[in-house]
């Protein structure tokens, strides 16, 4: 058998074990290593060895458990939901009314709280029964709803890229940089369509006045959180620290506003100290997962003759770029989306790079895939989720249905990034180093 | 097994929490007094590496590694159960392979006497002793968890196993989501 086949029975034997329920994570390891030492036996196991101790011990990484716990105490200290409120009473009034506000609002809550489900069950929890009652039509709030809470993965800090940085040695405050202007993009591009839609079809959703001095004092509800994004962003705009130094800035900020306000107890540390250690190991299993299979991968040439394959068909940049849209707008559907981003990094990365794909410009680009792969049936999260906490009793193909049209938003935001690369590469290339 | 999980949680976060105070300290004493406290970031690399072995064993016990459970909400009972003791036994094999790594690696640190390449050249084998250890904890938990699916197929308590041992769907992880938002709404008294 040739090593082509090789890899893509291995890939799909992969594929498959996830898809029957095995967990993912050891899924990654365990293929990696039957196959690292069905090639060299013992000293596989040896290699691997000290991959995984490189791995596990490197700084960069540490920063994936710091903005956990970062997101889990905004989440958890209540910071995040006031942050709703202030939202709600700014961009309530304009035209598609509260449908953007679920934008804005998601958006802002996922990247800080860094959880798509926690976003679907806040945002929704206080926004479906008020969207109801004002007349929104269901379908409508629920595909804003799911949308919006993609952004999070995009908009800093996002593990993802810490993830991708990491397995691809890409800085990771450039990744976050570059997810900046993507990541508002989209957002404004929702929105957009939000506007548009319901400006075309004339219905006239009522619009939530707020007087304005009720408006000016909600703003403070704003000044935690975006000072932690500030310090967080800021110091790597400005080279001050690196991803997981600005990681630990920002915790050490929302600590102190939580011990200002007097709210610091046992109680909410023990809970996002267990939330936090939960999604950490889940993803760090993941990880080492990703790392021994991208061993076994380059040790056995499998991910050169993939590359060399994929290649010899002298497709272009655009072309293999727009393959690769098909191919994760398949795959997304099926998998869970980090799963899906670390799993095919080591045969994709290689292959975009012979091209002459930038590092940073793939990493926006995998993660608008993985965003993608949120809100596709029939295994999309956002869409379980948003599905699980509506008020009425309707039919999931609701959710799907209002969120197509977002999906397709995103495949054409994909083709925009490639046409202007610009759009993802232009704000890291700013700061120097 | 629920004050294990507690126990090893707070380990985990109280070091995370002491680390971004380490890092937070020296970043600004960088920045402003030009002065550098050698090694935090190489500590921090020990603690994670140490801790993501006690996350693991968190998150075998919270059943929160991803499984999809496109495919298995469909299944029979039977099958379902199957698959739920295969997951089990992958976790696990995982678990003894992660720790066997671990102890080749500190195995050579002995032999050679190896030192990290840093200013502090820490003897390698303190912080991988650590690592085996937490990785021995996280073999540990796997077991048991094996243990208990044996019993409860022993008992043949087939429905009991599925819910226990079963996928976390979306459903669930959102039901505690929005509790924990109803609490928060509660405790500060202003529903937003």
């Amino acid at each position: 058998m040739s090593m082509i086949a090789v890899g893509i029975t291995g890939f799909l034997v992969m594929l498959g074990l996830m898809l029957i329920g095995m967990p993912i994570g050891a899924v990654m390891l365990l293929v990696g290593l039957t196959g690292g030492m069905m090639a060299f036996g013992q000293a596989f196991l040896t290699s691997s060895a000290s991959v995984i101790w490189g791995v596990m011990s490197e700084n960069t990484m540490t920063a994936i458990p710091l903005f956990v716990l970062l997101g889990e105490f905004l989440l958890r200290s209540g910071m995040a939901d006031r942050m709703y409120v202030a939202f709600a009473a700014w961009l309530g009034r304009l035209p598609g009314g509260l449908l953007h506000t679920n934008i804005g609002c998601c958006a802002l809550f996922a990247a800080t709280s860094g959880s798509s489900v926690a976003t679907a069950a806040t945002i929704g929890t206080v926004a479906l029964p008020s969207l109801q009652k004002h007349g929104y039509p269901m379908r409508d709030s629920l595909g804003s709803l799911a949308a919006g809470g993609t952004l999070g993965i995009m908009i800093p800090p996002s593990i993802n890229f810490i993830i991708y940085g990491s397995m691809t040695n890409t800085s990771v405050g450039k990744l976050f940089l570059a997810g900046v202007i993507p990541g508002l993009g989209l957002a404004l591009a929702f929105m957009a369509y939000i506007y548009v839609s319901n400006s075309l079809r004339g219905t006239q959703l009522s619009v939530v006045a707020v007087p304005r001095a009720e408006r000016i004092r909600l703003l403070r509800n704003l000044l935690e959180p975006l000072s932690v994004f500030g310090v967080v962003m800021g110091t790597l705009y400005f080279g001050i620290a690196t991803a997981t130094e600005s990681a630990a800035l920002g915790l050490v900020t929302v600590l102190s506003f939580i011990v200002a306000q007097g709210k610091l107890n046992w109680t909410l540390l023990q809970t996002c100290f267990l939330a936090s250690a939960r999604t950490t190991g889940m993803i760090l299993l993941i990880v080492a997962g990703a790392f021994v299979l991208n061993l076994a991968l380059s040790l056995t040439g499998i991910g050169e003759a993939m590359t060399k394959w994929v290649t010899s068909f002298g497709l272009s940049r655009v072309q293999i770029l727009v393959c690769l849209i098909v191919f994760y707008l398949v795959l997304g559907m099926f998998m869970d989306t980090l799963s899906m981003m670390v799993a095919t990094i080591p045969l994709a990365y290689p292959v975009v790079s012979a091209v002459g794909v930038d590092p940073i410009w793939f990493g926006v680009f995998i993660v608008l895939m993985c965003e993608l792969g949120l809100i596709t049936p029939p295994v999309g999260m956002n869409l379980f989720v948003v599905q699980g906490i509506r008020p009425d009793k309707g039919p999931i193909s609701d959710v799907i249905q209002g969120a197509i049209p977002y999906a397709i938003i995103m495949i054409a935001f994909a083709m925009l990034m490639i046409v202007f690369p610009s759009i993802a590469t232009w704000l890291p290339e700013l700061i120097r180093g | 097994m629920n004050r294990l999980e507690s126990m090893a949680a707070a380990v985990f976060g109280l070091a995370f929490l002491v680390l971004a105070l380490l890092v937070a300290v020296e970043t600004l004493m960088r920045k402003v007094l030009n002065v550098s406290l050698q090694g935090v970031d190489e500590l921090g690399g020990y603690i994670l590496a140490t801790s993501a072995a006690l996350a693991m064993a968190v998150a075998l016990v919270s059943r929160a590694h991803i499984r999809i459970d496109l495919l298995h909400q469909f299944a029979p009972l039977v099958i379902r159960n199957l698959l739920n003791i295969l997951a089990m036994l992958a976790l696990a094999a995982c678990a003894v392979m992660l720790l066997q790594m671990a102890w080749i690696a500190l195995d050579e640190s002995m032999l050679f006497n190896a030192t990290a390449q840093t200013p502090w050249a820490t003897p390698l084998r303190y912080p991988q002793t650590a690592w085996v250890v937490a990785l021995l904890l996280f073999v540990g938990v796997a077991g048991l968890q094996l243990a208990r699916v044996g019993l409860l197929v022993t008992r043949r308590q087939w429905a009991t196993l599925d819910r226990v041992y079963g996928p976390r769907g979306a459903k669930e992880d959102l039901d505690d989501e929005v509790e924990s938002f109803r609490q928060r709404s509660a405790e500060t008294g202003a529903n937003p």
